[in-house]
């Protein structure tokens, strides 16, 4: 395995900061920040511009408190202060996507108190059980086109829209490789790395980073690896992100292994692939309407609890780790029916209440530990 | 029912009966064969009025439960089951009754349909995805994007917008199995449209100097245009009440208040089950609140000739699903027509819909106006996160200082 590609993609992870800023330095390119989620990448880096997921910061929060009350989450909180106080002068400009009242709030907030030189918001449809919606996603990301056609003051073809859609499409299908491996081989990968993994692919650009993840996978698949598979605890993962990351360490090292997941920056983020066939616009639109569920956005049933039954059945995954985002109003929402449901099915289900910022982690380190314990028991 | 000098029924007295009669008719909706759908009041009730639906607001039940003082009782009920005490204090106290069955009026019929619309809050079309669960029936989520500034954007919105009326046409022929019938929305808008110009109209008496009501009138007597628009009843009602206000007040220059100084601004919904208290506080120091965005929510306009679009357009442009900057431009409107000179502006913990912007707001406000803005948080129903001496305390302080600055 080649560990050399494996720092790299890692101290990228780490921070991607320095070394997207040494990317733009040397290329001249420009950086369109974009919260979570859903915002078709694929479409700014058609446009020429690197589309890079805002993933707050676990630093203090300092400035973001004076506009938006404690009561908003940790994400909100901790993407706005990335922007007033941490990495001020990194982006060029923003994409805001809008799911719920508090990313509604913030993207006025943001427009209103950080410097940009690009500034939409991407109305996502916050429905998606009929038909409306996807016109109204068509409609939406055909305004998106023509906007960040105005900032480059060229136009997107469809040849280039393509060629990006292949990208992304190539990516995301060495992720998912990755991700094979990792459930088979955990030994070589653990969940920190990989996670970690994808978050470097949320910031670095998509052709260095496939070039690296092609090195990655071929010194993985060369290695001898016969008769090394590992049993274990398998977990499926829920939510919208993993923070603080240390929760993915206490994973590794409690020896829970995690075989699938429906987070934001998982396997929401890796699948799936646009279809390559038709008008390259409605093939990203169509793209969206395939993913799994995401927990603001209304589909019909019980999509967040149907998809994870079907995930923990899929993997033989033996218990559920829900990460609830303090304050996050969907998810707070959605967990007392969750939790009952899981409990009906007999599925063992532990709840992790974290924000950005929380740094005593000896409490659910325990915690999570005796949930490992619990599983073993079974 | 009581009569004024004129021989004509009080005001609140019909307000009671309406109330009474409607809730009357809704429990024994089911009994009748009727269809019951809940809704959100901020939503296009006109089409469950014209199809022969009963439109019921779970919102209006649980400020009832709120002024009756029920939480944090139905809260600590949910919160057994894992609902945190930090969520919509609206939600929390409905899913509470649905626990206990406890109500002020006796409760609710359960519904066999809902439609929850976004451009009042996201909370409501999760809370409405629980209700939807429990009873089993379909939730119509009338997604309302932001009205931002772009005319890009805003034909997009309404376009959207009007293919969901159209969906939910559809699915409420589905469900009675009845074709819709569009004449009898126009007669159903309007009466929306009437009562809506005579409910702010109504609101608007507070323009006057001294005023012949406050805020806490317009919280009073909202429940009917909430509920009731879409009907000939609204459109008397409101008649009959600003013809009570003119001859009673208006035309004897008698004010809510003996004494007026403070003509004072609310930012948000009130705290329920203080309003009464608060009024009678601020009254004592010649302060009146007097208006709110959140009153005037429901003063649409709506053009009876085109009905769908003049209810895509009603129903997004509300003040909380338009742009920050727009909806200080609305209160600063309300600042010159009402000849506000004081700014109380309320961090609801229930609400982050409307409380999220309110920092930006009171900047945007502040800065137009050079009145300063008394920010303070609470919570609009559970007495938990409210403290009375602070409360107090800091309204005094507020009053002392526009008293400094020659306010009034």
């Amino acid at each position: 395995m080649n560990h050399q590609i494996l720092e790299e993609l890692l101290s990228i992870a780490r921070d991607p900061y320095p070394k997207v800023r040494d990317w733009k330095r040397r290329t001249k390119g420009r950086i369109i920040g974009s919260t979570l989620a859903d915002v078709p990448e694929e479409l700014i880096h058609a446009a020429g511009l690197l589309p890079f997921t805002i993933l707050g910061t676990n630093k203090p929060i300092l400035k973001a408190s004076t506009h938006l009350p404690d009561n908003a989450c940790s994400q909100a909180r901790s993407d706005l202060e990335l922007v007033l106080t941490y990495q001020r002068d990194f982006f060029d400009g923003y994409v805001l996507p809008q799911v719920d009242d508090t990313t509604q709030h913030l993207s006025d907030i943001w427009r209103r108190n950080v410097p940009w030189d690009f500034f939409e918001s991407f109305l996502l449809p916050r429905q998606v059980d009929r038909p409306s919606a996807r016109q109204w996603l068509l409609d939406e990301t055909l305004r998106l086109k023509g906007s960040l056609e105005s900032l480059t003051e060229r136009e997107i073809s469809e040849e280039g829209l393509w060629e990006s859609i292949g990208l992304y499409n190539q990516n995301r299908r060495h992720l998912r490789r990755l991700y094979e491996m990792k459930r088979r081989y955990s030994h070589l990968l653990g969940n920190r790395a990989f996670f970690d993994i994808i978050k470097s692919s949320m910031w670095w650009p998509k052709e260095e980073h496939n070039r690296l993840l092609e090195g990655f996978i071929s010194s993985i698949e060369e290695a001898d690896l016969m008769g090394k598979r590992e049993e274990g605890i398998r977990v499926v993962l829920s939510g919208i992100v993993w923070e603080p990351p240390e929760i993915m360490d206490i994973l590794d090292e409690v020896g829970l292994k995690v075989v699938g997941d429906d987070l934001c920056v998982g396997w929401r983020y890796i699948d799936p692939d646009s279809e390559p066939n038709g008008d390259p616009l409605r093939a990203i639109v169509d793209r969206h309407f395939r993913k799994g569920p995401f927990t603001p956005i209304y589909d019909k049933g019980n999509r967040v609890f149907e998809n994870l039954l079907d995930l923990v059945t899929q993997k033989g995954a033996h218990g559920v780790i829900y990460l609830h985002i303090k304050f996050n109003e969907s998810q707070d929402y959605d967990l007392p029916d969750l939790m009952e449901d899981m409990e009906r099915e007999r599925i063992p289900l532990f709840v992790v209440e974290t924000e950005y910022q929380t740094t005593h982690l000896a409490g659910l380190r325990t915690r999570i530990q005796a949930f490992a314990e619990s599983l073993m028991e079974k | 029912m009581g009569k004024g000098a004129t021989g004509k029924p009080k005001a609140k007295e019909v307000m009671k009966q309406l109330t009474k009669d409607y809730y009357g008719k809704a429990l024994k909706a089911h009994d009748e064969n009727k269809w019951v759908a809940y809704t959100t009041a901020v939503s296009p009730v006109e089409l469950f009025h014209a199809h022969d639906i009963i439109p019921i607001y779970p919102e209006n039940h649980s400020v009832m439960c709120l002024t009756g003082r029920m939480m944090p009782r139905l809260s600590l009920e949910i919160e057994k089951r894992g609902y945190t005490s930090h969520l919509c204090a609206y939600a929390r106290s409905d899913l509470g009754y649905r626990e206990v069955g406890e109500s002020p009026i006796g409760g609710i019929p359960d519904p066999d349909f809902l439609l929850a619309c976004n451009a009042q809050c996201f909370t409501l079309t999760k809370w409405f995805q629980v209700l939807s669960r429990r009873y089993g029936v379909p939730v119509f989520v009338f997604d309302t994007p932001q009205y931002i500034r772009k005319d890009e954007a805003r034909r997009n919105i309404l376009t959207y917008v009007q293919r969901q009326l159209a969906e939910m046409i559809e699915a409420m022929e589905e469900l009675t199995g009845r074709k819709f019938d569009y004449d009898r929305l126009r007669e159903v808008l309007g009466y929306s449209a009437e009562a809506s110009r005579l409910y702010k109209e109504f609101l608007d008496l507070a323009s006057i100097k001294p005023s012949p009501i406050s805020i806490f009138d317009a919280l009073i007597h909202m429940a009917i245009t909430v509920y009731l628009r879409g009907t000939k009843e609204a459109v008397d009602y409101y008649r009959l009440l600003i013809e009570e206000i003119t001859e009673e007040k208006v035309s004897k220059g008698i004010g809510v208040i003996p004494r007026e100084r403070f003509r004072l601004y609310w930012e948000n919904l009130p705290i329920w089950f203080k309003f009464r208290d608060h009024f009678d506080f601020l009254a004592a120091h010649d302060a009146v609140i007097l208006t709110s965005l959140y009153t005037h929510a429901w003063s649409y306009d709506f053009d009876v000739s085109n009905p769908l679009r003049t209810l895509a357009e009603n129903y997004t442009s509300v003040f909380s699903n338009v742009e920050l900057e727009e909806r200080a431009e609305r209160a600063l409107v309300l600042f010159r027509q009402y000849s506000l000179n004081g700014n109380i502006m309320f961090l609801n913990r229930s609400c982050k819909a409307v409380t999220f912007g309110v920092f930006e707001l009171r900047d945007m406000i502040t800065e137009e106006t050079g009145i300063p803005a008394l920010v303070f948080e609470s919570d609009m129903g559970d007495p938990r996160f409210y403290s009375e001496a602070q409360v107090r305390t800091r309204l005094e302080a507020y009053l002392e200082t526009l008293d400094r600055m020659g306010v009034g």
